[in-house]
């Protein structure tokens, strides 16, 4: 696992360097610019390929809006791996959902921006938003058991994703053999093409999943808890498909789970959410080795150990009504650290290194001494 | 393909014989549970009509003989089960040397033409217009109107075959009040005498149709309520597929197949649901027949029209198992 610590795919042995030469030729043919990076130096494999800006969804209850996602604002590079992480209900999902403008209702979008190569996604017409929707942005669905349509072969499911982006293909051949590539590339077997899907296990519905979410080579493809369903074995076969996949065909992905030890092997980078907000976001071998933010640790602390018992300790405190979530920072009912600063500030992203941001007071300059402090007693509790 | 398997045929095979099985023998039963017998109904028929009959005693004797009822009751049992088999329904004693079988042969096609085709209809509008109801993109003024159309389901169609005689055949002469064809045209394979049944059959249909179709579209659009939900329609969405490729293909091709169940066990309720519209428009149907024969105390008629009644009811519910592997994959394998 030593060579997925790097977060630059370009560098990797082997097959990567055939995966990059086919994204650099495939990006010409993009109907979407590619944008230059944001600033934070524009070598290849720091381009961002989406930019979330400011994200809030609502979703609308007789007794006022629960705010599922608050303000939410990250960028994806070019051949990243981004793990989105958190607890039930923490919004990782919406966030997903809102970027696929997918939410459904009483879930809307209250505003902020969601950019895909330069394309702003929420400006899109319903049309245009149709024609993007794969090419640009595609998901790998959470319950992969029941997302595949009963009635329809495997094969006409992919087809019919193929033909309604880039027309009636009059060439049954190639198309059959574009489609054994894809069941190649996933590691499934030709025989199932004409199957149905209750003909297929869990785990081979789920690589007809990844399959069908890479065959128009999106540029982004966010799988949603896309192994939660499978056993351990498979878990493991499903997550690694989903990576070699990913970096043979280039693409940025979003990988949304809870389960940390299977998202460390596989993610480059990982984003940590609570009641809606981004606490932390931080490459994943800074999360494991060096957590910031007090949530980040109690996550971190969380993950069971075959050597020890120990009590889950994050249940501590007290969760806020959602409608109405307390001043200053979201964290602070349930923080061990938290002081009257917490109750008063909102806190910022703080920038700590090169992709790393943490959204805790603790980490703000001026209160240095309390992060001594507190780091302290973290290390002798 | 959903190929049905050869034991899944043989299993609905065998239960469409044992439908008809158990039919015939409960027809044969329970006639003769009810004191007296047919030819004492008949005695009683005539002496109603000429106040008395000489003899009655011998004749009754002389036509239990040749009807066969001084047999023991099992070879009684088996020569109907042998008739029935050879689809020999008996006599009708009201319309006395005519055989039921010849009379529900005459009946029959009406019926099935009425009745198919107004399922036909009532199905196909019935589904789309509750498709159209759960799908988002309906116009609005299309959501409005079809449950407005809808307020006729809760009227019987005896009553509402009233409504469009009166309207239709009354106040505006557009369709003939009464009858299957014109009157004077002998029943022949031309197009001018199917033109005349079709003119014909249209107020009857309809007033099937119009009461019928409201209860198909609530089913239908629960079950695309259902499906609306399902994962499936949330991947068919992020994919991008085109809205009306997505309503059929994924939406409706799911939804109708409960639809398809819910049709084969309503089929017999459909025909005793045309009884009462076949006599108002005096369509000689398997509706009036039935009817006469209550009406006559006709036995022979009575039995002979339930029998064929199940069935072609049964034969519907074979014929619908039979094509359900054809439009859900999933059932031919699981034998079920």
């Amino acid at each position: 696992m030593a060579e997925r610590k790097n977060p630059h795919p370009k560098s990797l042995p082997g097959g990567s360097v055939s995966t990059r030469s086919h994204k650099e030729g495939g990006t010409s043919t993009l109907p979407f610019p590619p944008r230059g990076g944001k600033g934070l130096g524009d070598g290849g494999a720091d381009r961002v390929v989406l930019s979330v800006d400011k994200l809030r969804i609502h979703y609308a209850t007789p007794q006022g809006d629960v705010i599922a996602v608050s303000d939410i604002s990250f960028d994806l590079y070019e051949g990243e791996t981004l793990g989105l992480v958190g607890e039930s209900g923490c919004g990782k999902s919406t966030t997903a959902y809102g970027i696929l403008q997918l939410v459904q209702p009483p879930g809307y979008i209250v505003n902020g921006s969601i950019e895909v190569d330069g394309t702003e996604v929420l400006n899109l017409t319903e049309e245009e938003l149709r024609k993007f929707r794969w090419t640009g942005l595609s998901l790998i669905p959470q319950g992969a058991m029941n997302s595949l349509n009963p009635t329809m072969r495997v094969k006409d499911q992919i087809i019919d994703v193929i033909e309604s982006h880039e027309g009636k293909q009059n060439d049954k051949e190639a198309l059959r053999k574009r489609i054994f590539e894809l069941f190649q590339n996933v590691g499934l077997p030709n025989r199932i093409y004409n199957m149905y899907p209750h003909e297929l296990s869990g785990g081979m519905k789920q690589r007809v999943c990844i399959a069908m979410g890479v065959a128009l080579h999106p540029t982004v493809v966010i799988a949603d808890e896309a192994t939660s369903a499978l056993d351990v074995v498979v878990q493991r076969i499903v997550a690694q498909t989903l990576v070699k996949v990913k970096d043979e065909i280039g693409v940025s992905l979003i990988v949304i789970g809870h389960d940390m030890g299977l998202l460390a092997q596989i993610v480059d980078r990982i984003a940590v959410m609570y009641a809606g907000k981004m606490v932390e976001i931080a490459p994943v071998e800074n999360v494991y080795a060096n957590p910031l933010h007090p949530y980040t640790q109690l996550l971190i602390d969380s993950i069971p150990s075959i050597k020890e018992r120990k009590p889950l300790k994050i249940t501590e405190g007290i969760t806020h009504d959602p409608r109405n979530p307390p001043s200053g920072c979201i964290f602070r009912l349930r923080c061990p650290f938290a002081w009257e600063h917490c109750a008063e500030v909102e806190p910022p992203p703080i920038y700590v290194e090169d992709k790393h941001e943490v959204a805790c007071h603790l980490y703000a300059e001026q209160f240095e001494e309390r992060r001594t402090d507190a780091l302290a007693t973290l290390a002798n509790p | 393909m959903g190929v049905f398997s050869f034991n899944y045929l043989l299993r609905r095979l065998l239960v469409f014989f044992l439908t008809i099985w158990v039919a015939a023998t409960l027809i044969f039963i329970i006639p003769r549970l009810a004191p007296g017998d047919p030819i004492g109904a008949m005695i009683a028929r005539m002496s109603r009509q000429e106040g008395f009959v000489e003899n009655a005693d011998l004749i009754i004797e002389a036509w239990r003989k040749r009807f066969g009822l001084d047999d023991p009751l099992y070879v009684q049992y088996f020569r109907f089960i042998g008739n029935t088999l050879r689809l020999d329904l008996g006599y009708s004693l009201a319309n006395f040397p005519a055989k039921v079988s010849e009379l529900v042969g005459r009946a029959l096609p009406w019926t099935i033409g009425l009745v198919g085709i107004a399922t036909a209809i009532f199905f196909t509008v019935g589904n789309l217009c509750g498709a159209l109801l759960a799908w988002r993109r309906t116009p609005r003024l299309l959501k409005i109107m079809i449950p407005i159309s809808m307020t006729f389901t809760s009227v019987p169609p005896a009553l509402f075959s009233l409504l469009l005689v009166y309207i239709f055949g009354f106040l505006l002469p557009i369709f003939p009040q009464v009858g299957a064809y014109g009157r004077g045209m002998v029943p022949e394979f031309t197009l001018e005498f199917f033109g005349s049944v079709l003119y014909h059959g249209f107020l009857p249909a309809m007033s099937i149709v119009l009461v019928t179709f409201g209860f198909w579209a609530l089913g239908m659009r629960g079950m695309m309520v259902t499906i609306e939900g399902e994962d499936y329609m949330i991947l068919a969405q992020a994919k991008g597929l085109k809205p009306f490729y997505v309503l059929y293909r994924y939406m409706i091709r799911n939804a109708i197949l409960p639809q398809m169940t819910a049709l084969a066990v309503s089929i017999g309720t459909l025909v005793n649901g045309s009884v009462l519209v076949e006599i108002m428009f005096t369509y000689n149907g398997m509706g009036s027949l039935i009817y006469s024969g209550i009406a006559n105390q006709d036995f022979g008629l009575i039995q002979g029209t339930s029998f064929i009644l199940i069935v072609t009811s049964a034969l519907a519910v074979l014929i619908i198992d039979l094509t359900y592997p054809l439009i859900d994959p999933r059932i031919s394998l699981e034998g079920r």
